[in-house]
């Protein structure tokens, strides 16, 4: 699949993905790279450049097997920003359905 | 590639980061490795799956540098975004180096020019000391004129030079979001 593409989907998918629950970074990971194929290891800098941006903040928190996990948690900024991402992502993907509709491609 | 490995390869990537972002970045990893350890993984299988260290620690580097110019567009952190940021592809060379080249050779020769006729009815005084024969009035009002055309353009260059900072380092943040990183 189309890289460029992706890199933004990825952006959305964890947004989303934190909207509903904070998560830690491997368990984040997991659930992404079980929908999509991504090298795991990209989604880190994703993370990282999220949090400076002011979209997620992170806490540290003890885990019941082992050290402590660093958790992501979404802002307000990030859910605003995931809400507009939301929004072109719908309408980019109707476009696309339209055109291929048009096509006669929509099987 | 092993635990061990991976986290070094890593390390010597980023070895151009401050000490604490690249704690805390290997920190990340480590806990990664720790967690899918104590799922079952081997080390083998989760280094696979986050793909070469070297494209991580790309992606990162781009990211830490483009955000100290924002912080401070100081020309040592220009240069450094825009190597890290040409480090993400080779394609970069081409639509990152070349207007780079072009905008600096621009703003030095305005500079330049700007400076040269700032100074130059110093330089003509000085003429005239080494060879009094050669004075008139015209050259010397003509270097005056000249002078002032000079603090302007230097003045328009001071304001062209952050105009046109702040424009790269936001097609800069462009590519970093357009190019490939990490991606299978």
């Amino acid at each position: 699949m189309n890289i460029q593409f992706k890199k933004g989907a990825l952006e959305l998918c964890v947004l989303v993905l934190l909207n509903k629950q904070d998560h830690y970074g491997y368990e984040l990971v997991q659930r992404i790279s079980d929908q999509i194929a991504i090298s795991e290891g990209s989604v880190y800098p994703l993370l990282r450049r999220l949090k400076k941006e002011g979209y997620l903040t992170t806490y540290l928190q003890e885990s019941t097997e082992g050290p402590s996990r660093k958790y992501y948690q979404l802002t307000e900024m990030g859910s605003i920003h995931m809400h507009s991402l939301i929004k072109e992502w719908h309408h980019f993907a109707a476009g696309v359905q339209s055109i291929l509709k048009e096509g006669g491609q929509d099987e | 590639m092993n635990k061990e490995k991976f986290m070094s390869a890593l390390q010597k990537s980023l070895n151009k980061l401050s000490e604490e972002e690249r704690n805390d970045i290997l920190h990340d990893f480590e806990e990664h490795f720790d967690v899918g350890k104590s799922e079952g993984k081997t080390e083998e299988e989760i280094a696979l799956s986050l793909g070469a260290p070297g494209q991580i620690a790309k992606e990162l580097m781009a990211t830490y540098f483009l955000e100290k110019v924002k912080n401070t567009s100081s020309t040592s952190n220009i240069f450094r975004a825009v190597w890290a940021v040409i480090g993400l592809g080779f394609f970069n060379i081409v639509i990152v180096l070349g207007p780079f080249i072009g905008l600096v050779a621009v703003m030095v020769s305005g500079w330049a020019s700007g400076g040269a006729f700032a100074i130059s009815p110093i330089l003509y005084l000085l003429t005239i000391l080494i060879n009094p024969g050669s004075f008139t009035f015209f050259s010397l009002f003509f270097t005056i004129g000249l002078a002032g055309l000079g603090i302007l353009l230097l003045v328009g260059m001071f304001y062209a030079t952050r105009f046109i900072t702040k424009l790269f380092v936001r097609y800069l943040h462009y590519n970093v979001n357009l190019v490939k990183g990490g991606m299978k």
